[in-house]
């Protein structure tokens, strides 16, 4: 303690060195190309020009961080309650977080921060992935110095808070009953393999089938003469019957291997309650757990096709927000196999009660017009250009091109028709998706931002798009009724400004 | 408890977004546009010119055809959306929310209420910073999608705006 953090601060003196390498390192990977071809032509350079352009080079590289370092400066407004951030040589960026916004403050340390006996610190706030302030070179002392003042806010608050859940964990333990409250079967994770994830394993068994096919080419195109004798024994019968065969071993190969993941993946799938959290535990060789917290959740995705529907089974995604770990940031958590009953369960945890769809937008026709024309015809167009203009052989796969349409022409209708926005006073749900029909749904409160969005040639029409920004991602909606979705943009701003609902 | 009254609200009646009035960037900012649009095409101009110039026999005749339609078409495009760009651009500060209006074909507008900003951070481009001017950019939780740069606003009232936000998010605690 002691430290004066009042006054803007400059990094530590040495903190230059870092500065420099940083730059180094940034002018590197931006020259590499360049630095490559001087190092094959070492010889035939002029080695003074060379030894005159290094040392420009780091003497440039030097002066500008100097200039860095002189610009850089960091105090901490106790009267504002924030912490500011000055940088920038030419361009200059003042941030400014108030403390009780910070999540969580880091201090690291790199290689070449070790060589020269300095740390970083991090500032980070909810949401974001990225690091809202970073202090490239500062001694040990003054940053956990730093980092106490930073957090003291959040110390009063986390003490008090884990009072409260000591407090209940005394009061829960007697309760402790952690029998799971639902359980996934080992049937609903068969039913779960053979109806989800085509796309994904088709994909990966046409990579892996084209490569052997590929490689058995090669393998033909050595030996020419037994091609040709070859040629002659297979007549069209086996040709057609060989496709068939492939096609059913393809089939049964994805089934066999979606199922084989979904049971590997989910194994003896356990959820728990706990003070009101949900306790999450899968897995066949490694278990994994975690926790979902409800007033973390920003986006739960209930997910079904038509052959889940008819086997009574569906698919939940949930959405946190989370801060700290990186790596959980990004997936949303699964579970899959869930029958209806448990389905409500889990959303009654979540939201305490079950969200219910209320008034619906259609988007317009337009929308699968436009869409039509991407997938389609830009495709087509494209497909017609290399054609004509380039590779004439191309036309060979015509015959491909009415399939091609139909399938994505029937993929994009349904998408059409199951596009819908339900909004109802407490939620609000997005449903969408072809085959797998998915209803994305959100709390009002959970809105970080809005963005409305109308094409000037749709202002008569009276229709528009919307997005719904949260911490776990957005849900957009294009093309429905503009006047709709302003009256509920001024209703969901108005419930978001008059109460200070916590979103995580 | 007993003063807990939940009406039912007349949505009608609420505010409308739709009906703000934005105020336009500062008039300074347009010649911070146009210097920034100098630069852009200049190289967009002068490097294949100078290429040419130096060494013609680098492309066929054809493909200096092309880029000699092409470049001027894409630089007046340039020129043309970043001054439509400039006129579309606005703000608002409303007591609860900021709006910012911006987009060419579309019209965007994005709203973030006071309680959900999460910092705020003032930026000066060498240009800007010549002709006095700063960049406000608000951030929240949901993204790089949700974050509002307000460009082209005088310093002095930047500063204000800055410290009436950081204002308004300590207010919500």
């Amino acid at each position: 303690m002691g430290s004066d953090f009042s006054q803007p601060q400059r990094q530590s003196i040495v903190g230059i060195w870092v500065m420099f390498f940083y730059t180094l390192q940034q002018y590197g990977r931006a020259l590499w190309p360049i630095i490559l071809i001087w190092a094959f032509k070492f010889d035939e350079i002029n080695k003074v020009y060379l030894v005159v352009g290094m040392l420009l080079l780091f003497a440039s590289i030097g002066v500008v961080s100097y200039l860095k370092y002189l610009n850089f400066t960091f105090l901490l407004d106790s009267e504002n309650q924030e912490f500011v951030i000055t940088e920038g040589v030419f361009n200059k960026t003042k941030t400014a977080i108030q403390l009780h916004k910070i999540q969580q403050v880091n201090i690291n340390q790199s290689f070449i921060q070790k060589l020269i006996g300095v740390y970083e610190l991090d500032v980070d706030t909810a949401g974001t992935n990225k690091k809202e302030g970073i202090i490239k070179a500062i001694s040990h002392q003054l940053a956990l110095d730093l980092k106490s003042r930073l957090l003291e806010n959040e110390g009063q608050k986390s003490i008090s808070k884990n009072e409260a859940i000591s407090l209940e964990e005394t009061e829960q333990k007697l309760f402790e009953v952690a029998h799971p409250f639902i359980k996934i079967s080992f049937l609903s994770l068969l039913k779960v393999g053979i109806t989800s994830n085509y796309q994904k394993t088709i994909a990966l068994l046409i990579i892996f089938f084209s490569t052997i096919y590929e490689n058995f080419q090669n393998f033909g195109d050595e030996n020419t003469i037994y091609k040709e004798k070859l040629g002659t024994f297979i007549d069209q019968n086996l040709v057609s019957q060989t496709i068939l065969l492939g096609v059913i071993v393809l089939f049964i190969a994805v089934l066999i291997l979606n199922v084989m993941r979904t049971v590997f993946k989910y194994y003896d799938y356990n959820i728990a309650r706990q003070k009101g959290s949900l306790l999450l535990s899968f897995g066949l060789l490694n278990t994994k757990s975690t926790i979902i917290k409800p007033e973390k959740v920003q986006i739960t995705t209930v997910t079904r096709n038509y052959f889940q529907k008819k086997m009574g089974i569906l698919e939940l995604k949930i959405k946190q927000a989370t801060s700290g770990e990186n790596e959980e940031r990004k997936s949303a958590i699964e579970i899959p196999g869930c029958s209806e009953s448990e389905r409500d369960a889990v959303l009654k945890l979540l939201f305490h009660k079950i969200p219910e769809k209320g008034l619906i937008l259609k988007p317009n026709f337009r929308k699968l017009i436009f869409s039509v024309f991407l997938t389609i015809g830009l495709p087509l167009f494209v497909f017609m250009i290399i054609g004509y203009c380039f590779v004439p052989s191309v036309f060979e796969y015509s015959y491909l091109v009415p399939i091609a349409i139909l399938s994505i022409g029937l993929i994009q209708y349904f998408k059409f028709i199951n596009n819908r926005l339900f909004i109802n006073e407490n939620f609000i749900i997005k449903q969408s998706g072809a085959w797998d029909v998915s209803d994305a749904i959100i709390e009002p409160s959970k809105i970080q931002a809005i963005t409305t969005s109308q094409l000037f040639w749709h202002k008569r029409l009276n229709i528009g798009s919307i997005t719904l920004h949260t911490a776990g991602g957005t849900i957009a909606f294009q093309l429905g009724n503009y006047s709709i979705i302003k009256q509920q943009v001024n209703r969901w701003l108005y419930e978001i400004e008059t109460s200070d609902s916590n979103w995580m | 408890m007993e003063n807990f009254t939940n009406d039912t609200i007349d949505t009608s009646h609420l505010p409308k977004f739709e009906e703000v009035t934005f105020t336009n960037l500062h008039p300074k900012y347009f010649k911070v546009v146009l210097i920034n649009l100098l630069i852009v095409i200049s190289i967009l101009i002068l490097l294949p010119s100078l290429v040419f110039i130096l060494k013609p026999e680098l492309f066929p005749g054809r493909i200096w055809m092309i880029l000699g339609v092409l470049l001027p078409i894409i630089s007046s495009l340039i020129i043309v959306f970043s001054i439509i760009g400039f006129k579309k651009k606005g703000f608002a500060f409303r007591n609860h929310d900021v709006l910012f209006r911006h987009g060419i074909i579309a019209t965007n507008t994005i709203v973030i209420p006071y309680n959900r900003v999460q910092h705020v951070a003032l930026h000066e481009g060498l240009v800007s910073r010549y002709f006095g001017l700063a960049k406000i950019e608000i951030f929240t939780a949901g993204g790089s999608s949700s974050d509002i740069e307000i460009p082209g606003i005088e310093k002095e009232q930047a500063e204000n705006i800055k410290q009436l936000l950081m204002g308004k998010i300590k207010k919500q605690l």
